[in-house]
């Protein structure tokens, strides 16, 4: 397995050579619990329940077995508690659409009068439910607890209530993480969390039982506009406190880990994008480059940053602010076209993503269509290194396992071929 | 008119409380509420989606520019019904059954009103017979059906179907978007229409309306 890792830097180092894979390594290159279970049973791997270790979008967890079948490359080193603020521990079986699966100890769950599935922060049924999944559908989005707020009166503070200083109990579960993903031989993409900027994933505090500050979505993305002194002093406590933590992490950790998912901030919409460049050098990259500044001068890692759509008037600033890598590379949205973008950035930056499109063909193509997508993929993106093949994002429940696995041949053939 | 101008600069600008005083003292004085809707709400919103076409606003200029409309229109609502006058004409909106997702919905629906539209928004995670008792009760002419996620695209598909099944199909026409909709999908499914922005999904409201 050490070759993985080897395959890994080559590629990141823009090294000509196979191109590596990875699925699984973060919560935005996963694969839904349903398909996994399909996978297992595809490649005829032991029977049993898949574990959600990822409750929001119900990613399941790619077991030792799955990963080699699937030749995958990278391996994830996970933070203490998911997003709904438990740990993925003392695990229970769940039927889910049909599906028997195990989720944590703490997932626990009420149904509504819709028959909705609700979840709850910290597995606290006295709390309210911070997760909502429609009935008969496959993940939970976050429900928005906005308390009311006086527009004027406003305290930056109550929007850095996650910011806090690492404990020494989670020091301790990252040393023992990163020492078993490093232990795979893969490469290792560390999930810390704490520099996540405004991700609007993160913004309604799905893990916090009563979050106060700005919280509803909407509320948030004008606040871009017009609460700006606002969000800098948000995103300059972000700043100071992660790599704070950054630091103490470093020193446990050490050079296990190959690179950092520093935030999955969302820049682009399919046809356009959720702000200006303007507005993203004023606000967000000052931030990026201290993170990332800090990283470089500091360790050896790598510095991951993903944004889904349209980013191409973005990438130039990505790099710019230190950024090694961008995932997921939706060369569905506009202006993303992978000769385009390789031609453009392929000198500066690593593609990891890009190798399939999940919103059309991977779900509803046929095994031909995604087979001919990923092989010119490889060969735009991979020319020269500095490309890991990932989809395009997580793939999505009901993706025909033939699709999945016409992908992974698709990449074998590709390989075998150079 | 002068004066009224600073609502149509309060809507680009996204300042709800001067849009919302502009309407005021304009209702004080006497300024008939079609004539605030129609000489300025609505050519200010038509610039906003002009200024979101061409990439001088996004997400945050338009979510703000919809709220200060909203500020205005909702002085004015209670008196247009009041007096009877009619809107451009009648939607019904929502995100498809199974999918939460409702920015872009939203923002559709803002720029809708904003064309002098009435908006019925059901929210998110719509069943299709919520969209069928508009029809049937509102008198709702135009459906729009949002999704953001690839699996929730079928809802679309089924919405449209449960509409045929009730007889209403023919009543209405039926505009789809969001991120992962294309103009294929919105034909296979058998929409009358594919929205790619807010600003193309009034304009396509307003060819079915003859506006």
């Amino acid at each position: 397995m050490q070759e993985s890792r080897a395959r890994v830097v080559a590629a990141i180092e823009k090294r000509p050579g196979p191109v590596p894979v990875d699925f699984g390594s973060t919560a935005v290159t996963g694969v839904h619990v349903s398909v996994v279970a399909a996978l297992r049973e595809h490649f005829g791997l032991a029977k049993a329940p898949v574990k959600v270790h990822e409750p929001l979008q119900m990613l399941g967890w790619l077991d030792e077995d799955l990963k080699r079948a699937m030749g995958v490359d990278v391996e994830g080193a996970f933070r203490a508690k998911n997003g709904f603020g438990f740990a993925n521990e003392g695990w229970k079986e769940w039927s889910f659409n049909g599906l028997d699966v195990l989720v944590p100890g703490q997932f626990n769950t009420t149904v509504d009068t819709n028959g909705d599935i609700l979840l709850y922060p910290e597995g606290d049924l006295q709390a309210a439910p911070s997760g909502r999944m429609p009935r008969g559908f496959h993940f939970f989005d976050a429900i928005i607890r906005q308390n009311h707020f006086d527009p004027e009166d406003l305290d930056p503070e109550d929007n850095c209530e996650e910011f806090q200083a690492i404990s020494e109990r989670d020091l301790e579960y990252l040393e023992r993480e990163t020492a078993r993903a490093e232990a795979t031989g893969r490469f290792v993409i560390a999930n810390f969390g704490g520099t996540s900027f405004g991700d609007i994933a993160r913004v309604p505090a799905t893990h916090m039982k009563d979050p106060r500050g700005i919280r509803d979505v909407t509320e948030w993305y004008i606040s871009l506009r017009s609460r700006r002194d606002y969000v800098h002093a948000v995103f300059e406590r972000e700043c100071e406190v992660g790599i704070a933590n950054l630091e103490r992490i470093h020193e446990r950790v050490g050079a296990r880990v190959g690179a950092l998912m520093v935030c999955g901030t969302d820049f682009g919409t399919q046809t356009s994008a959720f702000c200006s460049k303007a507005t993203f050098d004023e606000l967000w990259l000052p931030y990026y480059r201290r993170v990332c500044e800090w990283v470089h001068e500091n360790t050896n890692w790598k510095c991951f940053k993903h944004s889904c759509g349209s980013v191409d008037r973005f990438i130039p600033s990505f790099i710019e602010a230190g950024f090694d890598i961008l995932n997921p590379v939706q060369c569905s949205a506009a202006g993303m076209e992978a000769e385009h973008l390789k031609r453009e950035y392929g000198g500066r930056i690593v593609f990891w993503g890009g190798g399939v499109d999940t919103q059309h063909t991977l779900p509803f193509g046929t095994p031909a269509e995604v087979r001919e997508q990923v092989l010119s993929r490889c060969e735009v993106f991979g020319r020269d290194g500095g490309f890991v093949f990932n989809s395009i994002h997580n793939i999505q429940a009901g993706t025909p396992v033939a699709n999945v696995v016409a992908m992974l041949d698709a990449v074998r053939e590709f390989n075998g071929r150079s | 008119m002068a004066e009224l101008n600073r609502l149509n600069q309060a809507i680009l600008e996204g300042d709800a409380k001067t849009a919302a005083a502009v309407t005021r003292e304009a209702l004080d004085g006497g300024v008939d509420p079609v004539v605030l809707i129609q000489k300025h709400m609505v050519p200010a919103m038509d610039e906003v989606g002009r200024l979101y076409e061409a990439e001088e606003y996004f997400v945050p200029e338009l979510l703000l520019a919809a709220r200060a409309m909203k500020a205005s229109l909702e002085l004015l609502r209670p008196l247009l019904a009041a007096s009877g006058a009619e809107p451009a004409g009648r939607v019904v909106i929502g995100t498809v059954k199974g999918d939460l997702h409702d920015i872009g919905k939203n923002l559709v629906g803002s720029m809708l009103e904003g064309g002098g539209f009435e908006v019925i928004d059901l929210g998110a995670d719509v069943a299709p017979d919520k969209f069928i008792e508009a029809i049937q009760t509102r008198g709702a002419r135009i459906v729009c059906l949002s999704a953001l996620l690839t699996v929730t695209m079928p809802s679309m598909k089924k919405t449209i179907e449960a509409l045929k099944e009730a007889g209403v199909r023919d009543q209405v026409k039926v505009l789809v978007g969001g991120a992962p909709v294309t103009p294929q999908f919105a034909e296979e499914i058998g929409a009358d229409g594919y929205g790619e922005t807010a600003n193309a999904a009034v304009a396509l409201a307003r060819r079915f309306s003859g506006v």
